[in-house]
């Protein structure tokens, strides 16, 4: 086992998907070129075999996993057993060496911040990029609130989905090391994402920035319908802007976060100004050229910032193109998720 | 306990039961008012029932197989047979197969479709030699039974069938194309002007049937008849114009006209109003209304509204992501077209097949009146078919007058009841409405906002404010009362009420949803209309002053 499984971010870098997962490598990559990424540390994928093998999880999964009763052969099976690994591994404490590094670590963040408690957040980095599938807690602040969310990310390998793709590929069920990020968490006026290639159209001359007010959740989650820029690439100059509805946006609270109707002066108004516009598709431009292939960036703008240096990156990885979908399927899907599924 | 629906029994409702396995039933205020006769009911109405479920099957709707349907006190009420959610996802898959076709090319549906159905009237009409309204007397009763069977089991099937497969696909991509719309641009489509202006500018064949009835009162302004049109009683105009020469032609060419065109009454959904071409004088009235006008008034409109439809195009999808754009444009599409076809099939379904009913049902009442059967000829809209089967060929050694008698006098009953809006759970009608977005056709939830202090909350239907003296009107018999510049209310409208869309100066209606005849008229016409109010023929009395607030879909009573 490494000895070190806990990394400042700026020590990271491209190649090293596989010790601190995807996201983490890549936070670190950005980090290191310059581009202004929140102050933050990665718990490698060995912290997670650390963990689960002192804290003895490990032992009690599997034999939880054995038991004649446990059945992966139904949803309901499924979602029992998700429930019962989880709680095998939220309830064990983080072994006391852990804790410390890791509070130590937190602790120097808050330095760094010139903070107290800062506010992070927790974001689970897969050796392969599986997004949506792990969790991401927002706004935790504090000792125990940060141990406690780690674990919650940890345990979130073993929600239903990733426990029956597990099972279908023939994998360990008890088992699928993940990085954890801790960033500080950004004071987000706006968020939300770019494409610096229209996945749409492949079109790879403009770039597409989605955004909605408050945290990148609400746009990222595709729920709340966000402003939409299309700027082209070569003049930066934005080719068509389309006001969302906005109806809801992501807020952080006292501790975590909030899902709240947007005020209607506010939905009806556009979340970035046009020189924000152009520094995040300056900087998506950049992320583009060094990674050498479209990107899917999250980004904030930080409201305790000042222009530009409140654009800030939250993520990047390779952008997937859709395959071009047949507009009659693509309307079947919409009306079998509305008038069926509603 | 089961309520008498006229003896058929399929219509009976349980008063315990219903209620309590269907959620809620909702009074079908659009059609049901004044309450329909009973041959019609067993007849006609049936196969609309009979084609909603044949609809919903042939789609294969995943949530639901098609409405029941009850009458109480004489008035229908309607409501979902929702499938299970295991029946959805059974039928989802092969619901996205046979919804494509219309997706794809929405009249290359409904062009083979709409030609059959013509060859049909046409060959149940020519097969038995029959032209004239007059011609079907020269049937004997044997011919005139079997024609009677063709038409009650055969052609109105057909038709019932071909108009609900097509209504319910038009109503499925409409509804998808309103909650598209809700979630991109945050407003019910059914009070934004904007979705309203894309539905408008498609000429349907009501319109171009009203075209050919302006050309004839423009025909005779030139003939120089003007005159024969200026006594009151439409009848006597054809009298007239029988005195001269250029009256002869200019009626001829009426009668031609009528011959193609003149199978419709002005009530649809009933046997017991002439037709057109039985009674001429029923044309004249709207040729007068016409013949003044020298530009057709849907012309005179036409260029602006195809413009503002163009621009409301174009404006939509630029706010549509481009992602999404082609699949929203393809929905846009399919969603006038059937918007269009909404219009167009009332010629095509509802008038053919009502005018063809009452052809050879009046034809028996007047032979069982004749026979001694019944006392009179109008009698017979008091009898099913089981009864015309049982007297129709021994002739005049039935008395049918039993029949008639209890349900007459059931019927004069109910024409004094008002109708309840719901039979059962309320809160309910929201899911079922949802479950089958067809159910809009007859049903209507009015959308309140309490902000705007209105007397009568509808959909925003067609543009523009107006304010004006309110004219009540309950049934297209009453139609000629209608004065220009004043503001129709009326339960719904059908086809048969186009003519005084170029009179009036706005429009209140209890029924009708986006794709509805009054919404699609006003629109077509440009006058300002509130749609689906519910309780506008209660709540406003004929000479009051009112204001129509077609841009918010509000209805204020200006004296009360």
């Amino acid at each position: 086992m490494a000895e070190k499984w806990l990394y400042w971010l700026e020590d990271l870098g491209r190649g090293q998907n596989d010790l601190v997962g995807k996201k983490c490598a890549n936070l670190g990559e950005m980090a290191k070129v310059g581009l202004p990424v929140p102050h933050g540390f990665a718990l490698s994928l060995d912290a997670y075999n650390l963990f689960m093998n002192l804290a003895g999880a490990y032992d009690e999964m599997r034999s939880c996993i054995e038991r004649p009763e446990t059945s992966l052969e139904s949803i309901t099976g499924i979602n029992e057993l998700s429930h019962s690994l989880r709680r095998i591994v939220e309830s064990k404490p983080m072994p006391a060496e852990m804790a410390a590094t890791i509070l130590l670590h937190y602790q120097q963040l808050c330095d760094r911040c010139c903070a107290l408690d800062v506010a992070v957040s927790t974001r689970s980095a897969g050796a392969a990029s599986h997004p949506g599938q792990y969790e991401t807690h927002l706004n935790v602040k504090g000792d125990a609130d940060l141990l406690d969310k780690i674990k919650k990310v940890w345990s979130s390998s073993f929600n239903p989905t990733s426990l029956s793709f597990r099972k279908q590929k023939g994998l360990p069920l008890e088992s699928d090391p993940i990085g954890v990020a801790v960033l500080k968490m950004v004071n987000a006026r706006s968020a939300g994402i770019i494409f610096t290639a229209d996945p749409n159209t492949g079109d790879i001359g403009r770039m597409i920035i989605e955004a909605n007010w408050g945290l990148g959740e609400s746009v990222v989650g595709g729920e709340s319908m966000p402003d939409t820029y299309v700027v082209d690439k070569k003049t930066f100059e934005v080719v068509e802007r389309r006001l969302g509805t906005k109806l809801k946006c992501v807020l952080p609270m006292e501790q975590g976060v909030v899902e709240q109707e947007t005020s209607k002066d506010k939905s009806c108004s556009f979340c970035l100004s046009d020189e924000e516009l152009a520094e995040i598709a300056k900087v998506g431009i950049r992320l583009e050229t060094h990674f050498g292939q479209p990107q899917d960036v999250e980004w904030a703008i930080d409201s305790d910032l000042s222009f530009p240096h409140n654009v800030i990156l939250l993520q990047t990885r390779n952008e997937v193109m859709a395959k071009k979908k047949d507009p009659v399927d693509q309307l079947l899907d919409l009306m079998v998720t509305r008038f069926v599924k509603a | 306990m089961l309520k008498d629906a006229y003896d058929l029994s399929f219509y009976e409702f349980d008063e315990e039961r219903d209620p309590k396995v269907y959620g809620v039933l909702l009074c079908d205020v659009v059609h049901g008012r004044p309450p329909m006769k009973p041959a019609y009911m067993g007849i006609g109405w049936y196969w609309y029932y009979h084609g909603v479920r044949y609809g919903a099957a042939r789609l294969c709707l995943p949530t639901t197989h098609g409405w029941d349907s009850r009458f109480i006190n004489g008035y229908p009420y309607i409501t979902a047979i929702r499938t299970t959610p295991e029946e959805a996802e059974a039928r989802e898959p092969i619901f996205r197969e046979r919804i494509k076709p219309f997706l794809e090319n929405f009249d290359g549906v409904w062009d083979p479709l709409k030609a059959d159905l013509l060859k049909t009237y046409k060959a149940a009409r020519e097969s038995r030699g029959l032209k004239e309204w007059d011609d079907i007397k020269k049937l004997s009763n044997d011919e005139l039974l079997s024609f009677f069977l063709d038409f009650v089991y055969v052609i109105n099937r057909k038709e019932g069938e071909t108009h609900f497969i097509m209504l319910m696909a038009a109503y499925y991509i409409s509804g998808l194309f309103q909650e598209m719309w809700r979630s991109m641009f945050g407003k019910e489509a059914g009070i934004d002007p904007k979705f309203h202006r894309l539905m408008s500018g498609f000429e349907s064949m009501d319109v171009s049937f009203t075209r050919e009835l302006w050309q004839l009162g423009r025909k005779a302004v030139e003939l120089g008849l003007e005159q024969a049109f200026k006594t009151t009683e439409d009848a006597k105009v054809l009298d007239a114009l029988k005195a001269t020469e250029a009256g002869r032609k200019w009626s001829a060419a009426y009668h031609e006209f009528l011959l193609e065109h003149g199978w419709r009454a002005d009530r649809q959904h009933a046997y017991d109003f002439p037709t057109w071409i039985e009674k001429p004088s029923v044309g004249i009235a709207r040729i007068k209304v016409l013949m003044s006008e020298p530009i057709f008034p849907f012309d005179a409109h036409r260029e602006r509204v195809n413009r503002e439809r163009q621009e409301a195009e174009k404006d939509v999808l630029a706010k549509v992501p481009e992602g999404q754009r082609a699949a929203f444009g393809l929905l846009m599409k399919a969603a006038q077209k059937g918007g269009y076809w909404s219009e167009d099939h009332g010629y095509y379904c509802d008038l053919a097949v009502g005018a063809m009913g009452r052809w050879i049902i009046t034809e028996f009442g007047r032979r069982f009146a004749e026979a001694g059967c019944i006392d009179d000829p109008e009698d017979v809209h008091y009898l099913h078919p089981n009864e015309i089967r049982k007297a129709a060929i021994p002739m005049g050694r039935i008395n049918l007058r039993p029949y008639v008698e209890r349900r007459k006098s059931a019927h004069k009953r109910n024409l004094e009841i008002e109708p309840a809006p719901f039979y059962g759970d309320i809160s309910q009608a929201q899911d079922i409405v949802r479950s089958d977005p067809t159910l809009s056709v007859s049903t209507q939830i009015p959308i309140v906002r309490e902000e705007l202090k209105a007397d009568l909350y509808g959909a925003a239907a067609a543009p523009g404010v107006v304010e004006g003296v309110a004219r009540v009107i309950m049934s297209p018999d009453q139609l000629y009362q209608v004065q220009p510049g004043e503001i129709v209310v009326a339960p719904g409208t059908s086809s048969s009420w186009t003519v005084v869309f170029s009179v009036i100066k706005g429009l209140v209606s209890d029924g009708g949803g986006a794709l509805s005849h009054p919404v699609i008229m006003a629109r077509e016409f440009g006058v300002p209309c509130v749609s689906g109010c519910v309780e506008g023929t209660q709540k406003i009395k004929t000479g009051q002053r009112i204001r129509v607030d077609g841009d918010q879909g509000v209805v204020y009573i200006l004296d009360k």
